[in-house]
């Protein structure tokens, strides 16, 4: 701070120090929402997949090929085509059609793009290929990304990461493998197609990692609901018109047959409108992150973000086992446990960051 | 015409030092019409790039309706960054 900061009234540094208080809150609030709305747009989407004709789908009446990779990538892209639906009808509502247009043939529109397809398409068939060799081992491992983007964070933009950040960190991460340990099988095995698999529970964390550390920061440049309305475009595109028909002709299955799921996905009524509810809170889910982010950094920013790991069984109870009345969802109490652990470790970590902001201040 | 975001940035590779007055003042010509050119969004925008390292507080006082002014001036650093991520 210069010396000019020292001669202002106390008025005015009190006013700058709730400023910046509230500025914090502000970014932890979106961040913390943003995990919220991932855990309602995972809970609608499993609920439109678990319905009409998905249910035919998943009984039989597709390859294996396309029940273990296909389906998931085709429930990813009508997420994202509705999705980016959503996103679009947002920023024409709030009058920011004209700067999504301008902003998509800029430099950071494309490192948005760009983002967007290492998060969107390549980390979540990495996460779904991880699932089906190795089992629920990874969902630990891809809770890895929040420490990824906190390097990132730190290497490519500079930003704060200090021993207590990363002890923070630490905690959320336990906090995420003993919520996610009440999937884990009756032991892992560790044959070639598990290490396989954990790789690419590996490479879905540095995937997240990277788009949130890179789309956060890119956020100071591009307002975050034309941030989101590129990445979901961007998404449902890449997933419809690339990932579908790829993974359907890589499964032997022609091009054709994934153009044909597409087309009988987009027009299956009874499971249309949970693609429709959850494209909606996808917008948040993603939008609310890169804020966050980019307001409180990539290391706070994600592990906020990161409490999706609880807010995702949580929302599928309300939403599937309660709403619905489908058994199965309830939580078990390592779930209650490990959000109240996440919370602490969030909470380590935000002070930290104070304390190694404060710092840098002065 | 530029996203109102990339103006705002641009803004401080031009001026020694700005407060968000300042830069709604400078950008109302082209960008008065936009929703986001309100102070609250602009100094969320100003404090969003302090935060990324693309400017930084050169100082601070109240002005003459008793409210906070944060002046922000871009390093050399953040020129750069900014030039080299948004071209005139």
């Amino acid at each position: 701070m210069s010396e000019r900061a020292m001669a202002v009234p106390a008025s005015a540094l009190e006013a700058k120090e709730q400023m910046t208080k509230a500025f914090r809150k502000k970014g932890i609030m979106f961040a913390v929402a943003s995990g919220m709305c991932y855990g309602l747009y995972t809970a609608f989407m499993t609920q439109g997949m678990g319905s009409g004709i998905w249910l035919d789908w998943y009984g039989g009446a597709v390859s294996t090929f396309a029940t273990i990779y296909t389906l998931s990538a085709l429930g990813a892209a009508t997420n994202d085509v509705f999705s980016a639906v959503w996103a679009l009808i947002i920023a024409a509502i709030k009058g920011k059609l004209s700067d999504f247009g301008r902003s998509i043939k800029t430099k950071p529109g494309a490192v948005m793009m760009l983002a967007a397809v290492i998060g969107g398409p390549f980390a979540s068939t990495c996460y779904v290929l991880g699932l089906q060799m190795a089992g629920s081992i990874i969902v630990p491992i891809a809770a890895l990304n929040a420490a990824v983007g906190a390097i990132l964070g730190k290497l490519l933009f500079k930003q704060n990461l200090t021993g207590k950040m990363i002890l923070g960190i630490v905690i959320c991460f336990g906090a995420a493998v003993l919520i996610g340990s009440t999937a884990f099988g009756d032991g892992v095995d560790f044959s070639g197609g598990t290490v396989l698999g954990m790789f690419a529970g590996l490479f879905a964390a540095i995937g997240w990692g990277v788009e949130g550390a890179v789309a956060g920061y890119g956020t100071a440049m591009i307002d975050y609901e034309i941030g989101i309305t590129i990445r979901q475009c961007t998404s449902g595109v890449a997933n419809v018109i690339i990932l579908v028909p790829l993974l359907s002709l890589i499964g032997g299955d022609g091009i054709g047959s994934g153009i044909s799921l597409i087309g009988q996905a987009f027009s299956d009524s009874p499971s249309i409108m949970f693609f429709v509810i959850s494209g909606f809170f996808a917008v948040p889910a993603f939008s609310f992150w890169y804020k966050g982010n980019s307001m409180c950094g990539a290391a706070l920013g994600m592990a906020c973000n990161g409490m999706y790991a609880f807010w995702g069984p949580l929302a599928c109870y309300l939403v599937i086992g309660l709403f619905f009345g489908v058994d199965g969802y309830a939580i078990p109490w390592q779930g209650w446990v490990g959000a109240v652990i996440m919370i602490l470790g969030i909470f380590v970590l935000a002070l930290a960051q104070n304390a190694a902001a404060k710092k840098e201040a002065n | 015409m530029k996203p109102l975001n990339y103006a705002i940035l641009k803004y401080f590779t031009k001026v020694d030092e700005a407060c968000a007055d300042d830069v709604i003042e400078a950008l109302k010509p082209e960008y008065g019409n936009f929703k986001m050119l309100k102070k609250p969004s602009v100094i969320e925008a100003l404090m969003t790039a302090e935060q990324n390292g693309l400017i930084e507080e050169s100082r601070f006082d109240m002005d003459d309706n008793g409210e906070l002014r944060i002046f922000y001036h871009a390093h050399e650093e953040g020129k750069a960054t900014i030039n080299s991520y948004i071209k005139d």
